[in-house]
């Protein structure tokens, strides 16, 4: 060996001791000096005993690396005391509307914002147009969430999970900690169903930037055999443009034409008319039994027994509000979160609700078009302005079909 | 009184009268011998042999070891951590241990030998702190199984392994590996400490709680065969298990909290004039005390339960159990002002008490990162 090489350090992987060749372990018999090599098999690190086997090579790493890696910017120094102002949880098009309504009307109102997401800004109809111009995510995100944040003096908790709301406390638990409410916003949107035949780690769904940046990925740059379960409107979407992508689509659904939601005049028909010349194989009346893996492929069987291969699956069987937060907290629940149709309240008074994850009178509605007007009234609720009662109206459906773009009411 | 001399059906036929046997057990006995347990490293072992005769480490266990009472187990749990939380950290471990023994259905680990620690005549622990932070992702294994004829020679070293001792057992978990060296499942199993290749090692003292028993283990070619075996693989009763596991551990940060807001209650005559500026009175404390203690009962009531949804929200019970702790530990501190300074006070024994059940597997950290793991949607890879 050569003694004149640097003295090195080694870290026991048990209880991180660092073991500095520089320093030895006089106490455990080994002088200043002694190499990692020369240490005996039988010696025991002095701090929790596992042997040098359990050791390894380590390099301490700067300040500065540590604080490149954790994604730490130097920041604000976050407030402590006072109002606990208000809390939202998630980072969608509901949570940064709400957060935009709210600074609208109070310039010094404290508001955190925590989603299990990054916080970035985009238009998530768009998800699906990407896909077909194989867009990378760069050009879908409008702002960043740190960049929003600042934008309008909220603390953003990114890739924060919400676990529980405490209501006699009016605290909410995450996994970085636990913070106050005055006034809290569930804004946390409603999770892809996922039909019982289809395994979790076999089957895409495409409901948030995360998730499109993934399949994005896999589906690479070449053709390929995508099957889409659930034809309604994400899934009439989505086969609509990645076909325009030049991937071979088969749209399977358990009714006999698409959008089946809607007469059939009135939207399948022209609806397969605009696709006659895309790649696109509609098969109705399917119902999945089951998905696996067969070579390099994957499988999917139907209960009459049909069988399709594909390269990537994706599940497009309707939306769910994940019941977590609010049934943990005992909120009204109907569909959905139930909420008044007025104010976005939820059945406890320090709590609303708006966007995906809320349902009125049972019905929960899925679109853009409301959430702006429902966070203008949760805005004046909160903050004590003139009164912007929400009004559900009926909804305005576009199914963005290039070729012949339909309207449905 | 002591428990020990009644005839264990006497207190043992109602929950209230166990409760009631280990209460006196903790206040009289326990509370004697709590300094000498924290500071000197004093290993309670009759303590906890009363308490096992009085049926307070198996009321978890299925009939006849035990009375199938997961809230019962808990709730005695925390009387004693109220008093002790270094013996109520032993009490979960050995409750643990007779959970695997009994889990396990290996004839050899039931029968007497279940009876044997359930009662409290033979006494044992957990070495599963390495294993579930592995399936946590947090660490990688540290014991190594090799199959031979009739069974695995393991080896390896595992730091911190507590309620040990010379005659004690353990429940431990090992990779089984290949010919190249490579992990290819996981096998658990009883580690008798007097056992051929186990060598018991002393620890550096710690910031408290040092009469825990608490040792590292080292194996060298130690042979386990059908007779210690408790699951191969081990990943399908781990799952089944882990709920069980953890909540039990809210019965150590119940009573430690417990014990925090009584010290603070101690000073209220003639101090209350002055501490009711602190930021966190008793009476709060105790609300959210008794509403977690009320979440966790719920939780008590279905510990098997497989879903997901569940265990997150044991990780979640357990992790407002320390985070409660470390508060009412230091606001205790803060109530008791100067005479809380001192370091024979029971209150500077309850911050480190306080600070262990935040740190010790699965610390407050260990928890959030799991509760986000287990939350993620699960994409394909």
């Amino acid at each position: 060996m050569n003694t004149d090489a640097p003295y090195q350090q080694y870290i026991c992987d048990a209880c991180g001791y660092i073991y500095d060749e520089a320093e030895g372990d006089p106490d455990g018999g080994l002088a200043a000096g002694t190499r990692y090599a020369d240490i005996p098999d039988d010696w025991a690190c002095p701090l929790c005993g596992v042997t040098k086997a359990d050791f390894r090579l380590y390099r301490a790493p700067s300040r500065e690396e540590l604080m490149a890696r954790s994604g730490a910017a130097p920041t604000a120094v976050v407030r402590r005391g006072g109002p606990a102002g208000v809390v939202i949880v998630g980072a969608g098009r509901a949570g940064w509307s709400m957060a935009q309504a709210l600074r609208e009307r109070d310039a010094a109102l404290p508001i955190t914002l925590v989603t299990r997401c990054a916080g970035d800004v985009y238009d998530k109809p768009l998800l699906s147009v990407a896909v077909a111009r194989r867009l990378d995510d760069g050009a879908l995100v409008r702002e960043s969430g740190a960049a929003a944040a600042a934008r309008l003096g909220v603390r953003l908790m990114a890739r924060t999970e919400a676990v529980r709301i405490c209501p006699d406390t009016r605290s909410l638990r995450t996994t970085r900690g636990t913070l106050r409410y005055d006034r809290l916003v569930l804004a946390h949107g409603a999770q892809a169903c996922l039909p019982p035949a289809l395994p979790a780690e076999l089957c895409w769904r495409v409901n948030h930037l995360d998730a499109y940046r993934r399949l994005r990925a896999a589906l690479g740059d070449v053709p390929r055999d995508v099957l889409i379960v659930g034809a309604g409107l994400i899934g009439c979407e989505l086969a609509n443009d990645l076909a325009l992508g030049g991937h071979r689509i088969t749209l399977l659904d358990q009714a006999s034409h698409p959008l089946g939601r809607w007469p059939q005049q009135q939207a399948a028909d022209p609806l397969l008319a605009a696709w006659q010349d895309l790649n696109i194989r509609f098969v109705g009346g399917a119902q999945v039994q089951q998905l696996e893996r067969a070579g390099g492929a994957l499988r999917l069987t139907t209960a009459c027994g049909q069988r399709f291969a594909a390269d990537q699956v994706i599940a497009a069987a309707g939306l769910a509000t994940p019941p977590r937060l609010a049934q943990g907290a005992g909120l009204a629940w109907h569909n959905g979160i139930a909420v008044d149709a007025a104010t976005l309240r939820t059945s406890d008074p320090h709590i609303h609700a708006l966007g995906d994850c809320i349902a009125i009178d049972g019905q929960p509605s899925r679109y853009i078009e409301p959430i702006a007007r429902q966070a203008q009234a949760i805005a004046a609720a909160v903050c004590g302005t003139a009164p912007a009662p929400y009004q559900p109206r009926a909804a305005v459906v576009r199914v963005k079909t290039t070729s012949c773009p339909l309207t449905l009411h | 009184m002591n428990p020990a001399d009644l005839p264990r059906d006497a207190v043992a036929t109602t929950a209230e009268g166990l409760l009631d046997a280990v209460r006196a057990v903790a206040r009289g006995p326990l509370a004697e011998v709590a300094e000498a347990i924290d500071r000197q490293g004093h290993y309670p072992r009759e303590v906890l042999q009363q308490l096992g005769a009085l049926g307070a480490m198996s009321a978890h266990l299925d009939a006849p070891a035990g009375r199938g009472d997961y809230g019962l187990a808990l709730r005695a749990m925390a009387e004693v951590s109220r008093v002790c939380g270094a013996t109520g950290f032993m009490v979960w471990c050995h409750a643990v241990c007779g959970l695997y023994m009994q889990a396990s259905g290996n004839p050899a680990l039931g029968g007497d030998a279940l009876m044997a620690h359930a009662t409290g005549r033979t006494l044992g622990g957990t070495a599963m702190s390495n294993p579930m932070k592995s399936y946590a992702q947090i660490e990688s294994l540290l014991l190594k199984a090799v199959p031979v004829d009739g069974g695995y020679r393991v080896s390896g070293s595992l730091p911190w392994v507590s309620n040990l001792g010379p005659d004690h057992a353990c429940g431990a978990l090992a990779g089984v590996v290949d010919e190249r060296g490579d992990v290819v499942r996981e096998v658990m199993f009883l580690l008798r400490c007097d056992a051929p290749g186990v060598e018991l090692r002393d620890c550096p003292s710690f910031a408290g709680m040092e009469g825990t028993g608490t040792w590292a283990l080292r194996l060298k070619d130690h042979f386990i065969g059908a007779d210690e075996i408790m699951a191969d693989p081990a990943k399908p009763f781990i799952a089944r298990i882990r709920g069980a596991f953890v909540m039990l551990q809210c019965g150590m940060a119940l009573g430690v909290t417990q014990g925090a807001i009584d010290t603070m209650w101690a000073v209220e005559d003639q101090l209350g004039h002055v501490n009711q500026f602190l930021d966190e009175r008793p009476a709060e404390l105790q609300a959210e005390l008794d509403a977690l203690e009320a979440r966790v009962m719920k939780l008590a009531q279905t510990p098997f339960d497989p879903s997901p949804a569940f265990f997150i929200e044991v990780l979640d019970a357990r992790a407002h159990g320390a985070e409660l702790s470390l508060r009412a530990a230091q606001s205790a501190l803060l109530h008791q002002g100067a005479r809380g300074y001192l370091m024979s006070s029971e209150v500077q024994r309850r911050v480190r008490e306080s600070h262990f059940v935040a740190i010790v597997t699965p610390a407050i950290k260990h928890l959030r990162k799991e509760i986000a793991r287990l939350s993620a949607e699960v994409l394909p890879a």
